[in-house]
């Protein structure tokens, strides 16, 4: 059993106990390390201002991705490799994306500009050459209010390729992956006061701490505990983390279902999905920023059972299986009987999502995900659907979920059965969005009046009408 | 060598992209530093009934707690009128403001004082619309007029008329370095604050006058903002006096750094407006008459409200020509933190008045909105004085209004989204063309003046401090530019230093986007002192070495790094060396600069005057895309074309244009400022408020400059830049009003701003439900015996 976290800065090892594993990473730099190239403005992940990469063991080499680490706590971090702003020179001088970023008038007032620096780098150290929309998807999770992107972007496509940064060459991975490797297989308990962290090794211990110390807190990629310990307050006694636990970072198809583990982040199911599934994919594209899908996992959406969580109501109609593990065993649940109410789920104190299991969607079905919110991206849901649709020339089956229109995530029953056996026409989707309208209570809020809302549930179904239609059906209105 | 209208990089982009800059926050802790924070009032006003500190006093690591009492000066202060006070004594005026000033040694137990800290506050009836204010008659300042003509007359003889009102929003500056000051004490109770302030002086003044010292007992420092777009101009004082109190009363550096919500919620913003429009026109669409009521919420108290209603009033003529107008404007008191400086500073706000009526105008009349434009615009020899009566010189209006509609294709593109919109069940497009004439110079004469100092060194290395802050916007890049240019050096020998009520007293804000025009000719005026010096040393020495030409320091010239008599331009010296001689000669080789903007005065009891040196224009293009389903919005290009004279620097002015129409657009459709009926701030994070990201960029975007030499008045033949194309990023709003104008059926299109995809559904609902109940009724009218 270990007491400390190990992780690497910029090259330089750290093993971090005590107190100070239960502080995001930007204050161990900051105030700790002096290293302040590394700016903290939302605390919350959605500015990107505290961009850093972050390596963790592939293979036998180290795969980097951008996150937010002011949503990264010390105690997220063991066997991993960070690397800051100040990393990113090559002998003292500029790397490419940097000076580039210097002749094109990429920084302004420079508050942004060490995110935007690692973030491009980050894309750079993965993908070579870059295109406009590269820079762009790169670049989502990053703001800034000073130069309206343009020069930055601008800035992405001038590098001189010929002196990049490459993590490899300037921090060679042999002997930290040797070190994580070393370091993996021993668990972790620090305590500090009255906390306690506890990184487990195996689904056994996990479930088993579990069962032990009633209320721990999970943490999985941490973008949504870590913002409620930054602007809430929130400090459990007992937390967990799943980052060392085998098994769990499996993503596969098996017999037409796709299987994810828990740790997959949602990166990686992203690109996993973007031929099998090209709606799912259109969602998580617009999930977040890149820096928080490399960090998030899908199981921490299931998870954390928001009524406006973008994967939630996809999961619904295609009938997902979440499976859990308790001292009793495994067991599955399916999606649409997981939420008994307001953020809360059938789970067992002991259980923990180990997996998810996902029908594909047949190649004749009509499947339509929706999410509005003020911001196309780097935004969370105003209202958010799922429609799922089998016709001929008429409805055979339906299957509806709505998000933000009530305290869960909703099938929606009534409209569901309407619109079985109708004939498939813009007046069937018409009167469908008035039943809609009939079977949700949406709140107004700051992301949406309650009659938005409830405009949205009727225009919805409409607009899924002229997203699917054939011609010839379009061409009779 | 010219060095003036060269694109090099930002003085300070080296460190910005190592991340080697240093802001407020990232200057090391010194051992004995306190962190500093406050208690604000939980209600929108309030009275204090009791305050209790015992218990906060006790907790380990809590070093002081202060209320008004503690302030050893006067708690009354203001840029205009002295209506703040810093610490509240038996009232509160908005949510957040500062009761009690805490001192701790660690965040943790600030978080306990916080909590422990009784506060037992009677809540009274706050005002929160500006409605509410007008029905209260809750005003700040004065009505402030502007006259012109005889609207009567007009209006009985205009064939149309449309009345109508407009609701602007208010904006979030979200500079991503939030309010920031350190304080570190000194002897015989002076301080040192370094703050991340554009007014460094103001800081100053207030930190005196609050806190009972002389002012020469203060310096205020200021390296770098990260971002300030005019918030950082009267409200970066608060934090910083706060500090300076736990300074003063603890002897210890003390430390204020806002988190981004509390930024948010309790500093002010962008004025929101709300403007009563009556215009009449006639057939053709040429404006005869204006009369409009424009009322602003001030917020808790005046701040900058006056010069913020004052710049609504003298840009809502914008571009166009309006014979006969009545202005006036008003400022409403209310319970929300004061609104302050932003970006434009009152004249987006009274610019999309105008832009708004003659959309309305096009609409109600079924013509181009552009031929409208077109027709009102300014003239150059004829119809070229404003309603204020300043003469319009070397308008450069028309030229860009024939450029632009031009290259970017109006006429053809307004055609297709006509087409479009007859097709498409799903979406909807709008395209339209506004225009920007932002006058330049502070509307309040005395701030227009500025000094600089200039050292040369022995190696002939130059420092220049003036009282100019550089925010991001490239000011400290103008200025070398500008100095290395008198001296015909290379830039890399000129930094521009770290800005200090030190060097330079009494200095001016950065604001007004005059910060280089001001501090820039200061600093010139300094180098022109100094040339005098250097160029007779240069003729004695010239004039000992050849007999027979004589010492004459007016034909020296400095080129390229070296100086020669103009008459023998081979026989030339470096400049370094001249420096050692000047040196050797006993002559200064430091100057201080004095600048004042002559020519323009203002006087608003009759609401005339000749209050700018000049104008900067512009235009813009937009179109915009709209689901009509969702309401969501989409800019899918933008042209702009501006007249910012000769450039300086073209790339810091190309970041100044593109920059400022996409905050302009975040304000126009997406920056939503929302409130509790109690007056709290719901939106106060990025979570909540948004503002443009990378994906909002239009993909198709042009951006160019007019080539426009005639700008004599200023520094180089310069125009400033900071913020006139702010005021472009209203034609993405136009552009939806356009767009809803496509099915709006009789009815004119209204829009609030901002134009969020919330509200632009709504305008389509509504328009849809209109067309259904005028269906139906023609339907039951057929069906009628």
């Amino acid at each position: 059993m270990r007491d400390y976290i190990l992780l690497y800065i910029n090259g330089k090892e750290h093993r971090i106990g005590g107190e100070q594993a239960f502080v995001p990473i930007t204050d161990y730099l900051r105030y700790e390390q002096g290293v302040c190239g590394t700016k903290v403005v939302c605390a919350e992940g959605d500015c990107g201002a505290c961009t850093t990469l972050i390596g963790r063991v592939s293979g036998n080499g180290i795969e980097y991705k951008a996150v937010n680490a002011c949503i990264q706590f010390i105690f997220q971090l063991d066997c991993s490799h960070v690397i800051t702003v100040e990393g990113l020179k090559l002998n003292d001088q500029l790397n490419a994306v940097q000076q580039s970023m210097v002749d094109c008038h990429g920084a302004q007032c420079g508050y942004c500009t060490p995110g935007i620096v690692v973030a491009m780098c980050g894309m750079y150290n993965r993908t070579c050459p870059v295109n406009i929309e590269t820079i762009k998807e790169e670049l989502t999770g990053n703001l800034c209010r000073c130069t309206g992107y343009e020069s930055i972007m601008r800035a992405g496509l001038a590098v001189d390729e010929a002196r990049l940064f490459k993590a490899d060459d300037h921090y060679p991975p042999a002997a930290m992956v040797r070190a994580f490797k070393e370091h993996v297989g021993s668990p972790i308990l620090i305590s500090a006061g009255e906390r306690t962290f506890f990184n487990p090794v195996n689904v056994g211990d996990a479930v088993r701490f579990k069962a032990d110390h009633a209320g721990t807190v999970i943490v999985s990629g941490g973008t949504d505990v870590s913002v409620n310990a930054n602007k809430r307050g929130m400090a459990p006694t007992n937390l967990m983390s799943t980052s060392n636990l085998p098994g769990l970072t499996e993503i596969c198809i098996r017999e037409n279902v796709l299987e994810v583990g828990a740790r997959v982040n949602l990166r990686d199911l992203e690109l996993y999905v973007k031929d099998l599934i090209p709606e799912f994919y259109k969602m998580l594209w617009i999930f977040g920023s890149p820096q928080i899908r490399c960090a998030g996992t899908l199981a921490g959406n299931i998870a954390n059972a928001s009524p406006i969580g973008d994967t939630l109501p996809f999961l619904m109609v295609m009938d997902a299986e979440i499976e859990v593990t308790g001292t009793a065993g495994t067991r599955r649940i399916n999606m649409n009987s997981l939420y008994t109410g307001y953020k809360t789920l059938a789970l067992k104190s002991d259980e923990l999502i180990t997996r998810i299991f996902i029908p594909v969607p047949e190649k004749s079905e009509l499947l339509k995900l929706y999410k509005v919110s003020k911001r196309e991206q780097l935004d969370i849901s105003s209202f958010g659907a799922a429609i799922r649709i089998q016709r001929n020339t008429k409805i055979v089956d339906a299957k509806l979920a709505y998000g933000g229109i009530a305290a869960v995530v909703l099938r929606m029953k009534k409209t569901e059965e309407f619109l079985k056996g109708k004939e498939f026409t813009l007046e069937t989707f018409r009167a469908a969005g008035e039943v809609a309208k009939s079977e949700i209570t949406p709140l107004s809020d700051v992301r949406g009046s309650s009659d938005f809302r409830f405009q949205l549930a009727e225009n919805i179904l409409l607009k899924f009408f002229y997203e699917t239609a054939d011609e010839r059906e379009l061409a009779c209105l | 060598m010219s060095i003036v209208g060269k694109d090099i990089p930002h003085d300070s982009a080296v460190g910005h992209v190592s991340g080697e800059s240093v802001y407020i926050d990232d200057i090391p802790f010194q051992k004995n530093e306190l962190l500093v924070d406050y208690v604000g009032s939980p209600v929108a006003h309030g009275r204090i009934k009791s305050l209790d500190l015992t218990e906060a006093a006790k907790i380990p690591g809590v070093v002081g707690l202060y209320t008004y009492k503690d302030l050893g000066g006067i708690n009354k202060f203001g840029p205009i009128l002295q209506d703040e006070v810093l610490l509240c004594e038996d009232h509160t005026s908005f949510i957040g403001e500062p009761i009690v000033v805490i001192a701790a040694e660690t965040a943790k137990a600030m978080k306990l004082a916080k909590k422990a800290i009784k506060l037992d506050i009677e809540e009274l009836k706050p005002i929160l619309t500006i409605d509410e204010a007008k029905a209260q008659k809750a005003f700040i300042d004065r009505t402030y007029t502007i006259k012109r003509g005889d609207i009567k007359a007009a209006f009985k003889g205009a064939k149309h008329i449309i009345e109508g009102t407009l609701v602007t929003g208010g904006q979030d500056h979200f500079s991503l370095e939030s309010q920031a000051a350190i304080v570190y004490p000194g002897e015989n109770n002076q301080i040192v604050i370094h703050s991340s302030t554009q007014a460094p002086s103001e800081v100053q003044q207030v930190a005196a006058r609050v806190l009972g010292l002389q002012q020469n007992q203060v310096i205020c420092i200021t390296k770098r903002m990260g971002g300030g777009f005019g918030g950082k101009e009267t409200q970066a004082t608060h934090p910083a006096v706060m500090a300076g109190l736990v300074a003063l009363k603890t002897k210890r550096p003390a430390r204020i750094i806002y988190t981004i919500d509390d930024d948010m919620k309790y500093t002010g913003g962008r004025h929101p407006f709300q403007n009563d429009y009556k215009v009449g026109f006639d057939d053709e669409g040429n404006i005869l008459a204006l009369e409009a009521h424009l009322y602003t919420d001030g917020g808790a108290a005046n701040d900058l409200s006056t010069a913020v209603l004052g710049r609504a009033l003298t840009h809502s003529d914008n571009a166009y020509y309006i014979p006969n107008v009545e202005l006036f404007g008003y400022i409403c008191k209310t319970n929300y933190p004061p609104n302050t400086a932003f970006r434009g500073f009152g004249g987006p706000q009274g610019v999309i008045m105008i832009e708004n009526i003659i959309e309305e105008i096009a609409a109600y009349l079924k013509v181009d909105a552009f031929e409208v434009r077109s027709k009102n615009c300014y003239g150059l020899e004829d119809r070229n004085v404003t309603p204020y009566g300043q003469i319009l010189q070397n308008n450069t209006l028309p030229r860009l209004f024939r450029e632009l509609v031009q290259t970017s294709d109006y006429k053809s593109r307004l055609e297709n989204v006509k087409e479009f919109n007859s097709k498409s069940r799903t979406h909807l497009k709008g395209i339209s063309f506004t225009a920007v004439k932002f006058g330049i110079s502070f509307t309040n004469k005395f701030l227009n003046q500025a000094n600089a100092l200039v050292n040369i060194y022995l190696d002939g290395s130059i420092q220049v401090s003036t009282g100019a802050t550089e925010m991001g916007q490239g000011v400290n890049t103008n200025i070398q530019q500008l100095v290395a240019e008198e001296f015909s050096i290379d830039p890399k020998f000129v930094i521009v230093m770290t800005t200090s009520t030190e060097k330079n007293n009494n200095t001016s804000a950065t604001a007004a986007s005059s910060a280089t025009d001001l501090n820039g000719s200061a600093a010139v005026d300094a180098c022109q002192k100094l040339k005098r010096t250097l160029s007779e040393c240069a003729a004695a020495y010239f004039s000992s070495k050849e007999v027979g030409i004589g010492n004459y320091s007016e034909s020296i010239v400095f080129d390229d790094g070296f100086v020669f008599d103009q008459r023998r331009p081979r026989n030339r010296i470096a400049f370094a060396e001249l420096i050692g001689m000047a040196y050797r000669e006993r002559r200064s080789l430091g100057e201080r600069g004095y600048y004042i903007t002559k020519g323009i005065d203002f006087d608003w009891s009759i609401g005339q005057g000749n209050p700018f040196l000049y104008f900067t224009n512009g235009c813009a293009v937009s179109e915009v895309l709209i689901d009509r389903f969702t309401g969501q919005l989409k800019v899918e290009r933008a042209d702009i074309l501006m007249d910012v004279g000769r450039p300086i620097n073209p790339g810091i002015n190309r970041g100044q244009i593109i920059g400022a129409y996409i905050q302009g657009l975040g304000w126009a459709s997406m920056e939503e400022l929302k409130y509790s009926d109690k007056g709290a701030l719901l939106a106060h994070s990025p979570t909540t408020y948004k503002i443009p990201n990378i994906h909002d960029v239009p993909p198709i975007l042009n951006v160019n400059t007019i080539d426009n030499d005639t700008n004599t008045a200023n520094v180089r033949g310069t125009k400033a830049v900071g913020e006139p194309p702010f005021v472009l990023g209203i034609s993405v709003w136009t552009a939806v009003k356009h767009a809803l104008s496509f099915v709006s059926n009789d009815e004119l299109p209204r829009l609030s701003l901002p134009a969020t995809n919330e509200q632009i559904l709504s305008r389509l609902t509504h328009y849809q439900k209109n067309t259904k109940s005028t269906k139906a009724k023609d339907r039951a009218a057929a069906l009628a015996p």
